[in-house]
Parts: structure tokens; sequence; C-alpha cells
């Protein structure tokens, strides 16, 4: 009965042309992994760097996990958020990392990307803002049916990371 | 058609009609004709290539031949001969099968390819004779070079083995043959001897006699003919044969593949380069038009637009019909029209469309191309050829070709889905089952259904019956899927698994996982689930956590329905409490979206900017003069729930003096006793105060010089603390007690905080010292004393109140038994207080305390949502604004004009007062004393128990329940009880009305104000007492506002202490009213029932309850003396027993001597300790708390006896008032 804690921050975002950032965050996992405690997602305040360009959010993430097979281990996925002057809010950035499987401590850095639109969607964007968002959020961390689209690159999102591991040496994962 | 059980619903048929094309048309040139054809013939063997039947084919066989080849294998054979000698016989018959379906096949295949390039080669030489070019067909034919050697090398191979197969089976026919022949052979031997042997006997008897018979026996038909043996069969012959076959079907070896590819790359000659007639037929083309129309059940539903014939015959439509159909559709047509030019439309054809399967639905439909053709006859006077006319290739006219219009229609035909995607299809049960039988063979879908496709059973019966090909790779899938469900044993799974291969690779089952008794409690935990918050320590293995972890959990699972009557005696409150915890719970869930919407105020403190005015008054401030002895208040910091631990908070009780303590009653012994009980009331007022002035000290008193002794015991969740010993009926202690404050399971919180249910016991002791030295020589060299508290009474704070208040300051009346033997009250005390008249002497002790938590903790804010309504939407808003202008000029008088009900609906204040009738016994009892019963229907309404609302609804608000419901419920908060005392007072016919205000140590709170003759008096609905207005002791505090049956007045007078206050409610200069003449009473209906029913006083129950909770209580207090033996006076007990009614009947009053005159005739040598306790009934709990804290059970004389006795009065609706006589006794020696 292995058990995973991870427990960590996001700590902010770096690269975004966009000011005042906030990330929107989640832990997917596949069916063998069981929650036991911690809250699975959540959301950062808006973050508006005034000195530098990184946004600092210092997010805590704790969660315990429980599970009885490799499969589906724990990926986190982010959506990065800029929120403007009139309080609307326009995506700046997906990203999606694994949680990483060797216990310690780890720094992460998570690149994003967003979608791209027609020529007249990017044009309205860097006037108006809004611009293409995607359907359902998995698609940010399942590599299906992405083929068809057209993405720009976003800025990085930083995080401390840290792992315990325990029992997974009771099943043959040496660790 | 609708069936009987299924509504008319509208579904809706989605027809995508995507284009037209013609494959033959009168128009057509000859070229046309020719290129359909070959475009015909192209797509037959663009299928065919894609099926690949003739590899397929081949595979299999080359595989039977491979089963043969392992199934001849003689290391194999040894185990059971007789099975695989008969599956290989199998096998090869299958060979034999199967080769010569491939036969066929590649022969067809030649023959198509071969055709094709036939028909190109006849386009080819038309387009040169014609000289013009009409459509851009183009065929390719692209070569495949082939390795000639390996090539030749597997045609001989191939033919090699097809000849040893042939050979083999040929002998094998041959052999079979033999053996007909041998048999045959022998029987006509062994006939042929028999007919020798008769012969011979004939002759041998009587050889003349029948001398026919041997002209017979040669005869045919007569005996078996002489057999022919077989001939063997020939290899050579054999092997002609095949290659010939081989010839005709196969490629020759070394040939290269042809491989035709049909592209539109040709041009089209422009029209100036063709002769007249082509470009007439040119100009017919364009003039045509095509249009379809869609019919349904026979009508005619919608039609297509009107297109134009393309040159190559095309009509390309793109159109989608959404048809809103209610039944099963019975039949769907197309018809094709064409236009020609201005003149009418003939009808071409129809199409019929087949009514699609229910699985199928738009976006996933093909698109399918429907044939149709026409019988019109049409003949032209240009190049084309007509329709339903004979014409010819041929210059000569030979080989005639009769062409009728036809084409095809694309087109598709899907159900429509809905918006919450469900397909909109009629129910099944509408159509017509009867053409489906005709498909099961073919199609597992039309066959089992849809739904049988999950069924593994099914399907596997299917692929049986149907003779499914296990080779054939379209079948593959399907094939693994069978098998890998049927292996094994046949099970199969409930469920369909999304990663399939998991099970695999799991560590362990999910029973293992579910069963780990440490992940059950952290995700108990993570749940908070109330046995389990904040559950500390969770321990790292399974082996340490106890299996009882979960009993009770488990248990209330198990019993969520059940009603439980052990922990409640009573069967009613059992219901009851089930009750109040079920509507708890709703109403938790009402509000939990409620306290979710947090304010930027709840998250962030800005503190302001000091401006100028400020800093000035602080700079002043500095120059102002220092009080040391004056200190100000400095407010405390607010501490919030997450970070605080157990041991943080700490219970502050400052326990400042006490007035009016009772006093020791000098008792002599029994033979004074007598005289000291027939004093009579007034010779006990005007008896002179001070104990040491009585006659001399008698034995029991060796050192009492004092009055009293009395000290202060704090108890608070079982912990004790307590104060020095002060001397006097009036002491004066000045002494700070610290509590510990623990909540329950660690969770700080601010909603579990409200529910803590602990009260504060504040109990006064008077300590008494006895003189225990045996010996009087002793006393000169030492002391031997022994020290003994008598219980005196006790206040009872409840710590929800105290949390709410954040402190608590003020004097309180001590809960004082209403027998306290060897006590009595001083009386000099009270003539000094002339200032009071209206106080009766009855009157009780009091205490000043001031308590409070420290830190300060945050209480619970109310909810601010709004709640719905069934009230008048102008009446809301008044309400609103009314209370705006009074929460403007006096912010802290509460004023509540709307208030929730039990279902969280707003419900206005005045429904709730209405005259109620109170149980008649109550009425009965002083018929004649309207004091009296008002009196008694105080008591009743006081003896039902009181719950606040914040433990019931922890962090919610105040809910309002009717007085039926509060009557049901037997549990309710002050509101409740004051609601219900109103309208008994109502009833009673007395002017009642319902004080919102400020109380100690209740806070915000709820009295009832009635106007007697001349004056007011205020009822405390909880305790049942009454107060004159003028009465400094009375512990409402201030007055917010009054309310009325119809109106509800706000008190607008400066100050707000009764003492200081007019009750007049006419002078609308004292009182704001809610209703006036801008807005005058509409009359609203009460929420009130018309009449409250009472059942009687169940009596038997009461005694029941009575001896049950005797028992308990007696099984407790030998609990508590855990090391000393308890006996108990059986004798005192039941005189005890026979005391308590006497004292429900006087409530409490009057009856004190008489019983001590009784106790002391009877128990004459004990020193007797103990009192009555009283109280209402609402479970067990409070009274083993009450017992406990009297702390009568902490005697521990060796020789000492308990008694103990309970008495239950039962009122109307269950409503029992408790008396619980505990006491000690010591043999006096």
């Amino acid at each position: 009965m292995a058990e995973v804690h991870v427990i960590g921050q996001i700590v902010g975002a770096t690269g975004f042309s966009e000011s005042s950032l906030f990330c929107k965050w989640g832990v997917h996992t596949g069916a063998a992994w069981k929650l036991l405690s911690g809250v699975r997602e959540g959301q950062t305040q808006v973050d508006t760097p005034q000195i530098g360009d990184m946004a600092y959010w210092s997010h805590p993430i704790d969660l315990h996990f429980a599970t009885k097979g490799l499969q589906g281990w724990p990926r986190l996925h982010l959506q990065v958020w800029s929120q403007d002057s009139f309080g609307r809010c326009q995506l700046a950035g997906y990203g999606f990392c694994h949680v990483p499987s060797s216990p310690g401590t780890h720094k992460l850095d998570c690149p994003t990307w967003r979608p791209l639109g027609s020529w007249r969607e990017q044009l309205a964007r860097a006037f108006v803002g809004g611009g293409p968002q995607l359907l359902h959020g998995d698609a940010i961390y399942s590599g299906a049916d992405r083929y068809r689209l057209h993405t720009a690159a976003g800025g990085t999102v930083h995080l401390d990371l840290g792992l315990l591991l325990r029992h997974f040496d009771r099943y043959g994962v040496e660790c | 058609m609708i069936g009987s059980g299924d509504p008319p619903g509208n579904f809706q048929l989605d027809i995508d009609i995507s284009g037209l094309i013609f494959t033959h048309h009168p128009c057509f040139s000859r070229e046309h004709v020719l290129a359909a054809k070959l475009a015909q013939l192209y797509d037959q063997y663009l299928a065919r290539c894609q099926r690949n039947k003739a590899k397929f084919l081949s595979d299999k066989l080359q595989a039977l031949r491979n089963a043969v080849q392992t199934g001849l294998d003689p290391a194999k054979t040894q185990k059971s001969v007789d099975i695989t000698q008969k599956a290989i016989n199998e096998y090869k018959s299958e060979i034999r099968q199967t080769r010569k379906l491939r036969d066929a096949e590649q022969e067809k295949d030649r023959t198509l390819l071969k055709t094709i390039i036939k028909v190109w080669k006849e386009m080819k030489s038309l387009r040169e004779f014609q000289r013009f070019t009409n459509t851009p067909l183009k065929l390719v034919l692209r070569k495949e070079k082939v390795d000639q050697k390996a090539d030749a090398e597997a045609y001989e191979a191939e033919i090699q083995a097809e000849v040893s197969e042939l050979l083999e089976e040929l002998s094998e026919e041959h052999e079979q043959r033999m053996e007909e022949y041998r048999a045959a052979y022998q029987q006509w031997k062994a006939w042929k001897k028999a007919q020798r042997a008769k012969k011979k006997k004939k002759k041998h008897a009587a050889a003349e006699e029948h001398p026919e018979e041997e002209g017979e026996e040669p005869l045919p038909g007569e005996g078996p003919v002489k057999p022919v043996p077989p001939e063997p069969p020939s290899g050579a012959v054999l092997e002609q044969q095949v290659r010939e076959r081989a010839a005709r079907s196969r490629r020759r070896p070394g040939e290269p593949t042809l491989v035709p590819e049909l592209t539109l790359a040709g041009s089209v000659t422009p029209n100036d380069q063709c002769p007249r007639v082509e470009v007439l037929r040119r100009e017919d083309v364009k003039r045509r038009s095509v249009y379809l129309k869609v019919i349904f059940n026979g009508k005619e539903v919608s039609r297509t637009e009107v297109r134009p014939l393309g040159a190559d015959f095309r009509v390309h439509f793109g159109q989608i019909f959404n048809l809103q159909i209610v039944n099963w559709p019975e039949s769907l047509t197309l018809q094709v029209y064409e236009t020609v030019g201005h003149s009418g439309t003939t009808l071409l054809a129809e199409v019929f469309l087949p009514i699609p399967e229910s699985t199928v639905v738009s976006g996933r439909a093909p698109t399918e191309e429907v044939e149709f053709s026409s019988t019109q006859h049409v003949t032209l006077d240009h190049e084309g050829v007509g329709s339903g006319v004979p014409f010819s290739f041929e210059a000569d006219g030979s080989n005639q070709l009769i062409l009728m219009t036809s084409g095809k229609v694309s087109n598709s035909v899907a159900w429509a889905i809905g918006e919450n995607g469900i397909p909109l299809i009629p129910p099944l049960s509408q159509q017509s089952i009867g053409f489906r039988s005709a498909l099961k063979r073919a199609d597992a879908i039309s066959s089992i259904g849809a739904s049988g496709l999950t069924d593994m059973k099914k399907l596997a019966k299917w692929a049986a019956e149907s003779k499914l090909d296990p080779n054939d790779p379209s079948n593959g899938p399907l094939m693994q899927l069978i098998s890998v469900a049927t292996s094994g044993e046949s099970y199969v799974p409930g469920f369909f698994r999304l990663e399939q291969l998991q099970q695999e690779f799991n560590f362990m089952s999910d029973e293992e996982l579910n069963r780990s008794k440490r992940f059950r409690l952290l995700h108990l935990r993570s749940q908070e689930v109330p046995e389990f918050r904040n559950y500390k320590q969770i321990p790292a293995y399974d082996r340490e956590i106890m299996e009882k972890v979960f009993q009770d959990y488990e248990k209330r699972l198990r019993d969520r329905n059940v009603i439980e009557t052990k922990d409640h005696v009573d069967g009613h409150r059992a219901v009851v409490a089930k009750y109040l915890q079920q509507v708890r719970e709703s109403v938790l869930n009402r509000f939990l979206i409620a306290k979710r919407h947090f304010l930027l105020t709840d998250l962030i403190v800005e503190e302001e900017v000091p401006n100028i005015s400020i800093l000035g008054l602080s700079l002043f401030k500095l120059a102002e003069q220092k009080r040391p002895l004056r200190p100000r208040r400095k407010g405390r910091k607010k501490v919030t729930a997450q970070n605080l631990s157990d041991g943080d908070i700490k219970l502050l009780v400052n326990i400042i003096r006490a007035y009016d303590i009772p006093v020791r009653k000098p008792v002599a012994g029994k033979f004074q006793q007598p005289a000291r009980s027939s004093r009579t009331f007034g010779e006990k007022c005007a008896a002179s105060p001070p104990a040491h002035s009585s006659p001399a000290p008698s034995a029991d008193y060796p050192l009492g010089q004092v009055l009293v002794r009395p000290f202060v015991e704090v108890s608070f969740q079982r912990t004790i603390c307590h104060t020095t010993t002060a001397e006097g009926p009036n002491p004066s202690w000045n002494e700070e007690l610290e509590l510990p404050f623990r909540a329950p399971n660690g969770d700080y919180s601010m909603t579990s905080l409200q529910s803590v249910k602990d009260d504060v016991f504040i109990n006064i002791f008077d300590e008494v010292l006895y003189d225990i030295s045996e010996d009087d020589r002793e006393r000169g060299s030492g002391t031997h004393t022994r020290i003994e508290r008598h219980w005196l009474g006790c206040v009872k704070i409840p710590f929800s109140t105290i949390y709410f208040q954040a402190r608590i300051d003020g004097t309180f009346k001590i809960d004082i038994p209403p027998v306290l033997l060897g006590y009595s009250k001083e009386r000099s005390v009270i003539l000094e207080r002339g200032f009071d008249p209206v106080r009766s002497l009855s009157e009780g002790s009091y205490i000043t305390l001031f308590i409070t938590i420290e830190p300060q903790l945050v209480p619970g804010e109310p909810v601010r949502e709004k709640f719905d309504s069934q009230e008048d939407e102008k009446l809301l808003q008044a309400t609103e604004k009314f209370q705006a202008e009074c929460a403007l000029k006096f912010p802290n008088r509460q004023c509540p004009a709307t208030v929730l009900d039990l279902s969280g609906k707003t419900v206005f204040v005045t429904r709730y007062l209405k005259p109620l009738n109170p149980p008649p016994e109550l009425l009965e009892a002083h018929p004649n004393n309207p004091q009296a019963t008002a009196e008694l229907v105080a008591r009743y309404v006081s003896l039902i128990p009181f719950l606040p609302d914040s433990v019931s609804f922890a962090g919610i608000c105040d809910l309002w329940s009717t007085s039926d419901q509060f009557l049901d419920l037997l549990a309710g908060d002050e509101e409740e009880h004051a609601v219900l005392l109103c309208n008994y007072f109502l009833s009673l016919g007395k002017k009642a009305w319902l004080v919102m205000g400020n109380a100690i140590p209740e806070g915000p709170t709820a009295y009832v104000l009635t106007r007697e003759q001349s004056h007011y008096l205020i009822w405390n609905p909880c305790s049942g007492h009454f107060y004159a207005q003028f009465d400094t002791f009375c512990p409402l505090k201030s007055v917010g506002c009054l309310i009325g049956p119809d109106n509800i007045w706000f008190n607008i007078q400066r100050y707000d202490s009764p003492l200081r206050i007019n009750f007049d409610v006419t002078k609308p200069k004292l009182w704001k009213s809610f209703f006036s003449r801008s807005l005058p009473y509409p009359g609203l209906s009460s929420v009130q029932p018309e009449e409250l029913v009472y059942q009687g006083s169940d009596k038997a129950a009461a005694a029941e309850l009575q001896d049950r909770i005797e028992k308990i209580l007696k099984e407790k207090i030998m609990d508590w003396r855990p090391r000393h033996l308890t006996r108990w006076n059986r004798y005192c007990t039941s005189t005890l027993r026979h005391f308590l009614p006497l004292l429900e009947a006087s409530r409490g009053a009057g009856v004190e001597d008489d019983h001590r005159a009784e106790l002391l005739r009877q128990l004459g040598d004990y020193r007797f300790s103990g009192f009555p306790l009283h109280m209402p009934y609402s479970e067990l709990k409070p009274l083993i708390e009450a017992v406990y804290s009297t702390g009568v059970h902490n005697i521990d004389v060796p020789s000492v006896e308990f008694a103990l006795a309970v008495y239950v009065h039962p009122y109307p609706k269950s409503v029992l008032s408790v008396w619980i006589y505990v006491a000690s006794l010591i043999r006096n020696r």
C-alpha cells in the first residue's frame, strides 16, 4: 500500500507578457490512485509584480495519495490567467508537468502554451483581449487530439515540490 | 403506431442529401457511357483491392497447410491419434474448399483487370475516332517489377503444393475406391464360390434336374458384377490440369504486376473545336437541371433547390433536412425530378431510403450511395445517346446496347441528437421488427441489437451460430474479444474497463486497498466525519490501529434510522432527538453554500491610515495627566481559530463577591429540634441572626465560631479550581481562576466552538471543620480535624454564552436548593436593604462574577444571505426600512422584525404571537388565583429544556419554531420559551408582550412583559421567575423592542434599562411602532396552530423513568468513588422519596422545616447533609453532571452512607420535572 506525499508550492511565473497573473491548478491521477487528504485543485491570488517581472504566488500544495499501481502517476496541470484593469480574465497559458517520481525536493519549471487563433483573433486579442481557450481542460494533460492545435508559447511557471514515497519497495519499485 | 405506454414525443430525423451522380443519362455521349463503365469497373477493382480476398484466402490456405504439417509431425501425434487424424481430415477438406475459392477469386481479379484494360482501349479508340474528348478520365497502368526468379520459384512451389495435394486427394479417393472395389470383389468372390459350391452340389446330386440353372448364373442383376479395379491417379495429367488452371487465373511468373490508376487528369476539348452535334449536346446538358423531393410516409415534406446538371453529370446539393416526426417512420423516399429549359419537369426516378438503425445518430452516419434508374425513353437529335433506345459503338450498328437513365444519390439519414445528448428516436417498441430477421445472419448488430454488443455471451453465441471465420482480419478484434471474454470460466464482468491493462500492473487488489485501516482513517478524517474530525496522530502502520476506532462510526451508520432508546431513557425524547438531528442536517445543508461567500473584509484587515485629527488627539494624550490608579480598558486582540491548539485557550473566572449566603443553623441536637421546627415564619424573620449568639456551642461546632466559611469552586470540563475560603455570609474573594479549555477533538474552528455544549458550574461550598480528635488529652499537643464541605448552591453558565458574549460581567442569582438542611438565610441583611420593598424574603443569594475567555475568540457571524420568504414584498421592504432607521438611531438595540422559521424561510415576527391555550390541568389548579395560575404556567414553560439554537444549528442563526413545534421538540432557546409563555398569557387575558433585549448571562434574549393592574412584570421564560420592573436584580438589563400580536414597538427612549424606561407603548415619542397610520396593520395570519393539543401526563412512564434515572445515578456515584465502598441507606432513601412529591407540589417553598423535623425524627443518629436538585428533563447527561457538580460523592469518611431519591413529575405533553435528592449520612458517634 504505497503512499505518496506531495508537499510544495507554486512559487510563481516568469516570462509572461501580461502582468497581474493568477494560476488555476489541479492534480490529475489515474484510477489506481486515491487521495487521502489535501485538496486536488485550487486557484492562487492575482499577483501584480512591482519589481522585476516574476509573479509570486507561493501557493501551498499538500497532497497525500495512496496508490495500488504506478499507472496514472499524478500530474499537475496549470492554467495561467491574467486579469486586466477591468477585472476581465484572459488566458495566458496552459501547462502541465508530472509530479517527480523520486523522493526529495524538486524545483520544476513548467513551460506553458496557449492556443493561437486566426490572424483576426490574434489581432483582437492584442487590442481588446480575449482569445481562444480550450473547451475541455483535459487536453492540457492528455496527449490525444492535440495535433490540430496551433499554439503560442507562454511563460514558465516555477514550482517547488517535495516528494515522500512510502512502501514502494514492498512492491518491487525501488526508489 | 404509438405504443400505449409511450408518450408521443418530438423526434427528429436528419436527412443529408449531398449530391447526385448519373451513371447514365440521355445526354451521355458515347464516351460518357464508356467512362461511366470504366469508372464503375475501377470502383469495383478498388473495392476488391481493399478487401484483397485472394490474398486473404492464400494466407488462409498457407495457414491450413502449416496446420496439417504440424498435425502430421510424428513427435506430436503420439497422444491422441484419433483426434489429430480427425482434425487433419477436416483441415484437408477445408484446404480443398479454400483453394477452390481462392482460384475463383484470383480468376475474377484477373478478368476484371482485363476488362478494365479493354474498356480503356475502347475509349481511347473512340476519342481518336471522334477527335474530341468529353471526359477528363485517364487510365494509367503502372507496372510493378517483380523478382523474376523468386516469383518463378514461388509459382512453381505453389503449383507443386497444389499438385501434391490434389494427388494426395486423388490417391485418397483412389484408396477409397480400391477399398470399395476390394469389398465388392470379396463379395463377388464369395458369391461366386457359393455359386460354385451350389453347382457342385447340384452336379453331385441332380445334375440333369436343373440344367437351366447353369445358364442363369452369368445373368446380370442376378449376382454381383465382377468389379473393375479403379485406375490409380496419374501425376502427370494432374499437373497438366493444374498448370492450365493457373495460367488462366494467375499471373505468369515474371510477368509484372499491373496496377491500374484512374485519374481525372485528362483535358476536355473546348466547345469551339467540337463538331456541331457535340456542341448541341453540351448545350442541352446545360439547359437541364435536377432537384429532389423528400417524401416521408408518402407525403412530400420538402424539396431541394433546383441545381443545374454539370458537364460531368454530377449535381451537388449539400442540403440537410431535419424532419420533426412523432412516429416511427414507415417509408422514406426521394424523388428525382429533371427540368429541361423552361418546359415542364419530369419525374426521373424514385429512390427508397432505408430507415436508419436506432444506433445511427447525426454526425456518425456514413454517407451512403443509393442507386436509382428510370424507365423513360428519350431519343435526342444530337450526340447524346438517349435512354431506353438502342445505340451502338460500332460503325456498322452491330452489338447494340440499350441503356436506361440511372444514377446514384449520395445521402445519409440519421437520428438527430437532442440538446442533452439523447438521440431523438421514437421508442424501439414502435418499430416493426419483421424486416430484421433476414439480416440476422450477417450483421451482429441487427441480430442481437446494439445493446447486445456489450453482452459477451450473446455475442459469442451469435458468432458461433453464424460460423464467423476466426481468421478473417475484419473479424479479428471481435474474435479476440470473444475469446478473451469466454476463455476459462464464463465470467463476464459487469463493468466496462477504461484502462485495460491496469490490473496486471497493480500492486494489490482494490479490496486490499480498501481494507487498510490507516487509509480509511485518513480518508474519514479528511472528509471531516464527526467521529474523526481533527483526529490526531494516525498510526503509521495498520497493525497499530485498533479495530474499535471505527466501532462508533459504523454503529452510527447502522443506526441512522434506528431510534436508540437506551441513551434517552424516554421513547418520545429519543424520537425528538432523532427529528432534531434530521432538521439540523437539512438546515445545515441549506446554509452550507451561504456560508461559503467570503467578502474582502473577511480575509483582509486594513488598518486605517492615521489622519491629522487622530494624530492631534494622540499628541494631546501625551500631555494628559497620568492616573495610574484609574487604569483604562484596553481592547484585546481577537484571535482567529486556525492558530490555536490545546492549552492555548483559557477561561478566566473572576469571582468577586457574594451576597446573602445561607448561614449554618446552630443545631444542638435532636432534643432541641422540635422546638426549632415549630418556630413560625414570623419568628424566623425576627430572629436575631448571628449563629454564635445561639445557645452554647454544641458538639457539632467544636470550632464553629463563624456563621459560614464559603468558598467557590468552578468546574468546567471536569477541571476544578477553587478560591480560598472566606468568612461570613457576604464574602469577598476577588480572585481570578484560570481554567483550561479544550475544544472537542482539538478542533478550534468557529463551527466547532459554537457547538460546545459544556457548562461552567460555579458551586458555592461551605467549609466545615470537624474535630475528630479521639482523645481530649491530645488537644493540647495537636489538632486533628477533618474538613468537610457542604454544597450551598450553584450558578450554571453555558460555554456558548461566554463564547458569544466574549465577557460576562454581573451579579447572578445563586441557584440554591429549596431545602438546605442545616442552613438558613441571614435576615439582618435584608433589613439593611431597605430600598427594595418588593423583594420577598425567600429571594436568594447572589454572586458577582466576571468571566471571559483569554485570548478573545472571534464569535461566529450571522449569515448575511437573504432567504426566501412568503411574506408580501411591500412588508419586507417596510421591514428593512424600519430596521435601518432603528439601527441608525440606536445601533445596540436589537429589533428583529423578521425571523427564520424551521424551514429557513423569513417570517414576520408578529405572526408568532397568538393566544394559545395552556394545558387545562394548569388552569384547574388555581381557579381563583390568576397570579398563581400565571406562575404555574411560567413554571410549566420553564420545565421545557433549554437548548440554544447556536448549539443545534452551529454557526447559522436563530431559528424560531412555532409553539407546537417547540412542544413537540421539547427543546428550544429563549425565543421559543418566551413566545410560548407570551401566548399563554395572552390566552389568560393578560396584556403581554415579547421583550427583545439584553440580559445576563444570556446576552441578546427574549423575555415576556405583562401588565398587571398597576405595574409591569418581567418574566424570565427559561427559569419561570418574574421580576417587578424596578427590581435591581432583574437579569434583563436593556430593552430593545416590544413585540405584540399586531405590532412592534422599538424603544426610542434615551435609556434602555427596564428600571429607567416607561413601558407605555401608546406614547409615540417613547416607542416607535412598526404599523402606524401610514402603514396600517394588514392583518397577518398567524403561523401558530389554532389550538394546542395536549396529551395527558403519562404517570406510568414517569414512574418507569424515575426508576431508571435512580438506578443510573446510583451506578454513577459508585463509579465516581472507585476507591471507597459506597453504601446506600435504604431507610433514608425511602424517606426522601416521600418528601420529593411534596416539594413538587409546593414548588420548593415552605416545607423545609417540616422536612427537617421528619428527618431528624427518623435519622437522629446520623449527621445528615444533602439537598434536592430540581431541573427540567431533557436527557440523562445534564442530570449526571448536576449530581457530579454537587460533590456529594467526594466525602471519604469511611463510615459514610448515601441516600438518593428521584422523583419525576409528569406534566402534559411529556414535559417532565425531575427532582433528585442526594444526601450523605455519617453516623454520630
